[in-house]
Order: C-alpha cells, then sequence, then structure tokens
C-alpha cells in the first residue's frame, strides 16, 4: 500500500477527509462532521437536544428523562458502543482509523482499476511502466539461466519458497515419467524440500520438478504419476504449487500470460464471502405458519369435545 | 418533557401474546389476545406503575386475533374454538358466538381456525381461517349467517384499510378484495365473491403480516425471512414500479458466519404520519418511513421476539407484545412469565417521516 499511495494527490485528498467514526460517513470538513454527529448520533430522541457526545446523551437521558442510553443511534453496527468517547476525529481507537484508510485507499484503487478498465485508459502517472498489465513471457534462455540458478541453490541445500521457486525448465517433452514420484506421492506432504540424495541420483541430474513436494503443499492432495498425459492441455491444473510452476512453463511455451497469482485465491475468498450470505433462518417452513405449529402442541390443542 | 417513555403493562399476559389492538376513539385502552386462552383489557391512562388491567375474557382456546369494532365498547375476537366472537363493552357479557363452520378441516385435522379479522365502519367483520376460507359477517344483521368464500390457499395474514381488505396466503398468494363489492353481496345475496386484485407476494417466504396504510394507498407484508415489502394498491404501471422490499430483522451470526434471519412478526401503520413499525424475532422493532423508504428509528432490543405491534389511534402509544419467539423445530412452547406487553409513548416526531415535512 505504501507504493501504491506515491504520485497520487487526490488519494490523500481523501484520506484527509474528516468522517465519523459511528457511519463512516465522510464530510467536507471537521464542523460539518460535527453537525452530523449531533444531529444522527447524539440527539435526544425524547426531546431533540443535540448533544456533543454519546456520554453527554447518556447522562442528559439518565438525568433528565430517567433512561438509559443503550446504544448510539444510527450507527453502524459495530460501532454502537459507548465506551468510546467520539468528538468529531476525536477518539477514534488507532486500528478503527487504520482500518477506515486501508478501506479508502483499497475502494480509491478499485475505483481507479474499475475505471481503467473500463475507459481504457492508463492511470495518471503509470502511463508508460505499468507493470500490472504488462505480460510476463520469460524466454527460453532465460528460464534456463533461472533453473540454473535454482539447481545451484537445490545444492547447497537452500530450501524456496514455492512462489518464488523457478519454473523448471526442462520442457515437457523430455520428462519421462519418474517412477519415484510414485514413492512421493505415497507420502505426506514433505515439510521441507526433499534432500535431494533421496531422489538416488545427484539433484544436477535430476531432470525436472524438483519442486513438486515443496512445502507449499500439505494437506493438498498430493501429485499423482500422470504418466504421458501429464502435458496435455486438459490435465487438472492441481492446486499444488509443483502443479503451477507445470501450468507456468506450459503456458510460457504457449505464450500465454502466466495466470495472476492470487487469482485461486481470490475465487476461495468470493466463494468465502458467497457463503457468508448463507443466512440461517429462525423459522423456514414455507407452508405453516409458527402459529399453526403452536397450535398443534399439546398445551395449546384445542379440543371441541371440552368446549361442547 | 416527555415522561418515562416505555414501561410494562401489569399483570402482564399469562402466556404468548397473539395480537393487540388498540380502541377506535379512547388511544389509551387497548385489548391483547394472548395464547393463554384470554382477551386482556388495558387501560393505560394511568401511566407506568398502576394496575393498567381492566378485564379479562375467558375464551375456550387460544385466542389468535383481536380488534375493535365499531366503537370502544366492541370487540371481535377469534381464535382456535372456530369461533369469532364477538364482545360488547369491556363488562363481561355472554359472547354471542358469530360464525362456527365445523366444516373445515385443515392440517391438523377437523379444526377451524381464525388468523385475523377486521371490523369497519360499514359494518363488515371478515375473517380468515386455516380451512382455506374467508367468512364475511354482516355485522349489522347479527342472526345472519356469514358468507362463506373459498381461497385459494391458507390465510395468513389479513388487514384492511377504509376500501380493502388484503388477505395473504400460502403459495405467494394475495387477495385484495374490495369492502364495497362485500358491502353489496349482503344486500343481494349472492355468494359469489371475485378478488378485487390477486397478486403474487413480493416476498419469497411465508407471509407473516400484513398491514394497509392509513390512507388506503398501499399496504406491507412481512415474511418469516426478515424481509417487509411494500406494495400501492393502485394497478398503475407507475404505482406498481414503487413497491419494494428490503431486509430487516437480522443478526450476524456469533461466529461471523453469515446472518441469522429472523421472521418479521407484526406490521402497524401509524394512524397519523403513516409511516409503519415492524417487529421481528430479533426481538427489535424498528420505525420506517415507506414513501422515503429510510428507517426512521430503531429500538433498543426487547428481552424476547416482538409478536405484535399496535398504535394508538391517536398515534401516540406503540404498545409492543414481547413473548419468546417459535423456531424452527420447536417441539414444545411456552410463554408463561416470559411474556409482557411494552408501550412506548412517542414523541412528536418520533414517527414522523422525514418526506412528510
Amino acid at each position: 500500500m505504501g507504493k501504491k499511495r506515491r504520485g497520487h494527490p487526490d488519494v490523500e485528498d481523501i484520506l484527509g477527509r474528516p468522517w465519523c467514526y459511528y457511519c463512516e460517513r465522510d464530510f467536507e470538513d471537521l464542523k460539518l462532521l460535527i453537525s452530523h454527529q449531533k444531529a444522527k448520533h447524539f440527539k435526544c430522541d425524547r426531546c431533540g437536544r443535540r448533544l456533543n457526545t454519546a456520554g453527554g446523551l447518556s447522562v442528559h437521558l439518565n438525568q433528565v428523562h430517567k433512561e438509559n442510553l443503550s446504544q448510539v443511534e444510527n450507527a453502524l453496527p459495530n460501532r454502537q458502543g459507548l465506551e468510546v468517547e467520539i468528538f468529531g476525529m476525536e477518539g477514534i481507537p488507532a486500528e478503527i482509523l487504520d482500518q477506515h484508510r486501508n478501506r479508502i485507499i483499497q475502494n480509491f484503487y478499485q475505483a481507479q482499476e474499475d475505471r481503467r478498465v473500463a475507459t481504457g485508459n492508463p492511470l495518471p502517472g503509470q502511463a508508460s511502466n505499468n507493470s500490472r498489465k504488462k505480460v510476463k513471457v520469460e524466454t527460453t534462455d532465460t528460464l534456463k539461466q533461472r533453473l540454473e540458478e535454482f539447481r545451484a541453490q537445490r545444492k547447497n541445500g537452500g530450501s524456496i519458497a514455492p512462489a518464488e521457486a523457478a519454473p523448471p525448465a526442462a520442457s515437457p517433452a523430455s520428462f519421462t515419467p519418474q517412477p519415484q514420484y510414485d514413492q512421493h506421492s505415497a507420502q505426506p506432504a514433505y515439510p521441507q524440500a526433499p534432500p535431494a540424495a533421496s531422489y538416488g541420483y545427484p539433484a544436477s541430474a535430476l531432470p525436472a520438478r524438483p519442486s513438486a513436494n515443496l512445502p507449499a503443499a500439505p494437506g493438498l492432495p498430493q501429485r499423482p504419476t500422470q504418466g504421458g498425459n501429464w502435458n496435455s492441455p486438459g490435465a487438472a491444473p492441481g492446486a499444488a504449487s509443483g502443479d503451477d510452476i507445470d501450468q507456468l512453463i506450459r503456458m510460457a511455451e504457449a505464450g500465454i500470460k502466466p495466470p495472476q497469482k492470487g487469482e485461486a485465491g481470490d475465487d476461495d475468498k468470493k466463494g468465502k464471502k458467497d457463503k457468508d450470505k448463507k443466512s440461517r433462518m429462525m423459522y423456514d417452513d414455507a407452508e405453516i405458519s409458527p402459529e399453526e405449529r403452536m397450535a398443534a402442541l399439546p398445551r395449546y390443542v384445542f379440543a371441541p369435545e371440552i368446549a361442547a | 418533557m416527555a415522561p418515562a417513555t416505555q414501561y410494562e403493562l401489569s399483570p402482564p399476559p399469562g402466556d404468548a401474546v397473539s395480537s393487540i389492538s388498540f380502541a377506535p376513539t379512547s388511544g389509551t385502552k387497548l385489548l391483547v389476545s394472548s395464547w393463554d386462552k384470554k382477551v386482556y383489557c388495558y387501560d393505560i391512562a394511568g401511566g407506568a406503575g398502576e394496575t393498567n388491567l381492566i378485564n379479562t375474557y375467558e375464551h375456550q382456546a387460544p385466542v389468535l386475533d383481536v380488534c375493535f369494532g365499531a366503537d370502544d365498547n366492541e370487540a371481535f375476537t377469534a381464535g382456535m374454538d372456530w369461533a369469532v366472537n364477538k364482545w360488547a363493552s369491556c363488562i363481561y357479557t355472554r359472547p354471542q358466538v358469530h360464525g362456527t363452520n365445523e366444516i373445515a378441516q385443515d392440517r391438523f385435522g377437523k379444526r377451524r381456525e381464525d388468523s385475523s379479522k377486521q371490523a369497519f365502519c360499514a359494518a363488515i367483520l371478515v375473517s380468515a381461517s386455516w380451512d382455506c376460507s374467508l367468512n364475511l359477517h354482516n355485522l349489522k344483521d347479527p342472526s345472519s349467517a356469514p358468507i362463506r368464500v373459498a381461497l385459494p390457499g391458507k390465510p395468513h395474514a389479513l388487514a384492511s384499510s377504509p376500501t380493502k381488505v388484503v388477505v395473504a396466503m400460502t403459495g405467494r398468494v394475495i387477495n385484495i378484495y374490495d369492502l364495497d363489492t362485500i358491502a353489496e353481496l349482503f344486500v343481494s345475496g349472492s355468494t359469489d365473491l371475485k378478488p378485487w386484485q390477486q397478486r403474487e407476494s413480493s416476498l419469497r417466504y411465508l407471509t407473516r403480516a400484513v398491514a394497509c396504510m392509513p390512507n388506503d394507498a398501499g399496504y406491507a407484508t412481512s415474511s418469516i425471512e426478515g424481509r417487509v415489502a411494500v406494495e400501492w394498491f393502485e394497478d398503475t404501471a407507475e404505482s406498481q414500479a414503487r413497491k419494494y422490499a428490503f431486509k430487516c430483522h437480522r443478526q450476524a451470526a456469533a461466529d461471523g458466519d453469515g446472518d441469522i434471519v429472523y421472521p418479521v412478526n407484526a406490521l402497524a401503520f401509524h394512524p397519523v404520519h403513516g409511516t409503519f413499525a415492524s417487529g421481528g424475532g430479533d426481538g427489535t422493532a424498528a420505525l420506517w418511513d415507506a414513501e422515503a423508504k429510510r428507517r426512521l428509528k430503531q429500538y433498543q432490543k426487547f428481552p424476547n421476539s416482538v409478536a405484535a405491534l399496535a398504535f394508538s389511534s391517536d398515534g401516540k402509544y406503540l404498545a409492543v407484545g414481547v413473548c419468546p419467539g417459535f423456531e424452527t423445530g420447536q417441539e414444545d412452547y411456552n410463554g408463561e412469565g416470559q411474556t409482557s406487553v411494552l408501550i412506548r409513548e412517542l414523541g412528536d416526531n418520533e414517527a414522523k417521516g422525514k418526506g412528510a415535512k
């Protein structure tokens, strides 16, 4: 987020606007915010008096109307509490300030991105070196070079985070299924990359896929030995990082832009959001009303014999 | 300025509240029907701390609805005893049984219940029953048998405006009947009543409550799935385009995963300002401005589910019936000791819509 803010005074403008802790609305200046808070959140619903703070309203209600204030009116569900003493922008807890700031920034860039997608215009200040849009295509040479680096690192026993692991460059066509992978697939995920020696030959001679068992896989299904068809485009893209790399290679070969990291994560998030929207109903009978259910209970049942 | 604003009626009903109704003129007299087979008559003129109960009226079965008749001394109740009863004056008199139809067969066996009913100046009492029928009682001629009209579904809620009756049924069917047509029926002796309009409910789930706007323009419905819809009677494209629905009476689940959705048990329009109140299983009541589509106020949580709401005829008081809510799969229910009726005195502009300035 730090680097994102660079060179965008307009987001600063937005961030500089005073906003209301209780309802997240932002205002032109502090005076407006305070008058908003007095009218919306600190107004006595008995006599209409506008108090300066929630605490003030509480005391007022208590003394004048003999009532107790339990929550702030018109506030967001998690901001109704009376514990925080808010006046204008004063008193907002630091983490809430941060949250608000992050949300503003996120929204701002989302809006900017949406605009960019809609208009096709480059962002102000990002006209030329826009790296987000750029398709990263690695040439065979660079790939090979990265593989060398990777191997050297492996040899030194360094473990590499899967995201950074260079895709092995050996072209899939040259890859012959290794029986050793059976052994791997039968094992639970390695917490760390296995020592190269376990392959039975020097790591440098290992043609490909050293990263297949890198730590990203715990809990995920192990990559099965896929024989000759693992190179086929129809092969299911696995979730394991090793498969991501396979895919990356294939994509690179085909000249396709590598899938954006985090896309899968986005999908997950979306799925979770959908699930979040699932709500539980306290009463969900589509035909029979609660009254009918109650009427059927022995406690309430009407016996006409007795009535007659 | 204003005195203590909210207090509990004493003594409270002995079991869950089914309905509350304020007297048409007095403004302080109200009836509360309860599952303990009684109807309670309170007068809140004494204010808080007083014994507000004037009388109770014993029934043979739980009472499901109550409403006042032409004046403060006439009331009608409907209950699980297959009968609509008339209670003349608030002195105990023998109930006049209005309609006893044992023909009905509903899914609980041979039982006839009323879900709701209304009385009008036109002296028509409409009652609906779970045996899928509507009974029209001619109050000008109490000896006459009520006209029975078959309904396309099981009615769950009924409400009236000055000229219309809205009946909400299962299968999202809403029938709107014209009161003048019903009055003509009594004259002609015909029993063939066609709905003035038949609509599909804007709410996907079972309708819980219906309330009509006091200005006769439309009505609001609520469902078991925390939602309220507002619609207009007028059958023009632009009027129909104005209808809307919104979510309410929900709570974020404690584990952070989704919402707990409560049924919206009660709706009541403010007789003066035309705003309306909704009460839900989450134990809250909220005031809404139907025109401006704004929430005016959300009241502090009540200890239990809100089962019934009523505004006094002058709009000064809001009565809230609070009792445990009935949930899916509940095997037993007992509202005893947990039921209360709260009276909230409204501030001058508390229920006034912002758009109505």
